[in-house]
């Protein structure tokens, strides 16, 4: 416990594990819209709001990304200042083009949300605020015939908004580990990977998906590819860096060598989060793997090992400098 | 003559139109901020330094530098050889002040900046949001926050206080040894210029690209860390 507790009370990291869930949910938010944009154009038979992996984007997408966005803004030394970070721009800055990318990807979001649940939105809406706010409905039916664009720019903006949480890591020359191009790749796999976990968990447990329709079937069919690819990636994110010699090297034994977050990375990222999910989904019977706890502890374990691997580079990469 | 005046005026739109971009993306895409009337810069001779750090408490007081932070530190190593020629070996740390620096192209808000009429490298404390990311960025690890202000703090070579004023910086005026040499490095004529001329001069991690303006002379004794 006290190493524990000394890992993540070291003074010289300026990021700490607030930042890491910060990642993990805005990631989670992209690999959920990339997965349901798939999901309502080329799975989905029928009504698309009335399928429960999409109603669970609907509430973790926005979810992830302003809770995110709010850690974010509770972050900084000067919070009551955040307001600076959008109105002035630098363009060399990949923080400064994030806060833009998060802006439209969060308006896109919602426009294309208020589009899919018109209906829902309407009845909420009678509900608490009366008729009053009806013109909703027919600015939402002036949209609709663009529903196809606006797809397909969300899905461009979820990608590009996973890969920028690798960006702005990796845009850090100070850091060996961070400093590193498979970065970006590995993070667009991890939130899918929290994507799917996510569409499962809440698209099945709580809004009661059936197990068996093709959506779910969809999913689980996409999870182990995710995966079998991350574990590929990370084996070229650390052979380059250890191939690379120097401070590369350095930096990478330093992390997955020995120690802590060594402990953390192999038992934690690895074992835990990814090839435990593949074991028991091999191992099982179809019948075991269709029950709600099954479902439940491995869509659990996956995401707690895309937490773990985001809280991981964060720590272990400002661990070693160039 | 087929040149008519129409020609003409669409060729010298189309000149000014493609060296106006050039200009532009020069400036930005390269990134290399070396333009400028002055470039300040600074010699720290590790050879005759003593390690009083003399330097260190003048820059807190000139600077109003609070406890527990500081825009410079001199740290010692060694020892270096066998009683009785054992000798210590002292090195500065503290802003590098690139010409391309890691932190102006990090910073969302552009706090972070470089001064185009001296090259210095400084933070514009109000624009500064807190979000940390200069701080992470820089390759030598110089930038903290300050805890009154709550913005990135570092050496700005007392740009705002010993310099205005029209003084050399603190930590130049304060040490015995005069182990600091500022000055332009754009004047041919400047001392800091000779300095670097007549010795062998290194600087921390130039592999990055960062062009730092901090030089630094060898103790003569072993091998240079850099």
């Amino acid at each position: 416990m006290n190493t524990f507790i000394e890992a993540f009370s070291g003074e010289a990291v300026v990021w700490d594990w607030i930042i890491a869930v910060y990642l993990f949910l805005a990631g989670m938010s992209a690999g959920m819209v990339m997965i349901a944009i798939y999901l309502k154009r080329k799975v989905i038979e029928g009504r698309a709001a009335d399928n429960g992996i999409i109603k669970a984007t609907a509430i973790l997408a926005p979810f992830g990304i302003v809770v995110g966005l709010t850690i974010l803004v509770f972050h900084l030394t000067k919070p009551l200042a955040f307001w600076k970070i959008m109105i002035y721009v630098n363009t060399t800055s990949i923080m400064s083009m994030g806060v833009i990318l998060f802006n439209v990807y969060m308006a896109v979001l919602f426009v294309w949300l208020a589009v899919l649940f018109k209906d829902e939105l309407l009845n909420i809406l009678n509900k608490f605020v009366g008729d009053k706010l009806n013109f909703i409905g027919l600015i939402i039916d002036k949209i609709k015939p663009l529903e196809n664009m606006l797809e397909v720019i969300l899905a461009v903006l979820a990608v590009t908004l996973a890969a920028y949480t690798g960006f702005l890591l990796s845009a850090l020359k100070t850091f060996p580990l961070l400093n590193n191009p498979v970065l970006p790749v590995l993070f667009v796999f991890s939130s899918l990977s929290s994507g799917a976990a996510a569409s499962l968990m809440f698209g099945v447990l709580v809004f009661k998906q059936s197990m068996h329709c093709p959506s779910v079937k969809w999913v689980h069919g996409f999870e182990r590819p995710v995966v079998m690819f991350e574990l590929f990636l990370l084996l070229c994110f650390f052979s380059g860096l250890i191939l690379g010699g120097g401070q590369k090297e350095a930096a990478a034994m330093a992390a997955i060598g020995a120690g802590f977050w060594a402990g953390w990375f192999w038992i934690g990222v690895v074992g835990l989060g990814m090839l435990l999910p593949l074991i028991l989904n091999f191992v099982t019977s179809e019948q075991t793997r269709h029950t709600s706890s099954f479902l439940f502890m491995v869509t659990g374990l996956s995401l707690l090992g895309v937490l773990m691997l985001r809280t991981f580079i964060l720590y272990a990469g400002q661990m070693t400098v160039v | 003559m087929s040149c008519t005046r129409r020609d003409l005026l669409i060729g010298t739109g189309a000149i000014i139109f493609t060296t106006g971009i050039t200009s532009v993306s020069s400036r930005t895409l390269a990134a290399v901020m070396s333009d400028g009337k002055k470039r300040y810069g600074m010699v720290f001779d590790s050879s005759a330094c003593i390690g009083c750090t003399k330097c260190t408490e003048a820059c807190r007081e000139t600077n109003n530098v609070p406890e527990g932070v500081s825009r410079l530190e001199i740290t010692r190593s060694g020892p270096i050889g066998e009683h009785p020629d054992v000798k210590y070996r002292f090195d500065r740390t503290s802003c590098q002040h690139c010409d391309n620096a890691p932190c102006v192209h990090v910073c969302p808000t552009g706090a972070a900046y470089k001064d185009q009429a001296t090259g210095i490298v400084d933070v514009e404390a109000d624009k500064c949001v807190g979000c940390g990311y200069c701080l992470v960025a820089c390759p030598y690890q110089v930038r903290f926050f300050h805890p009154e202000t709550g913005s990135a703090d570092k050496c700005n070579f007392c740009r705002d206080t010993n310099l205005k004023a029209g003084k050399l910086p603190a930590c130049v005026l304060s040490c015995p040894t005069n182990a600091l040499v500022f000055g332009d490095l754009n004047d041919p004529d400047s001392e800091i210029n000779k300095v670097i001329a007549n010795n062998t001069v290194y600087r921390n991690k130039v592999e990055l690209g960062t062009q730092p303006k901090l030089y630094k002379i060898a103790d003569g004794k072993g091998e240079i860390k850099r």
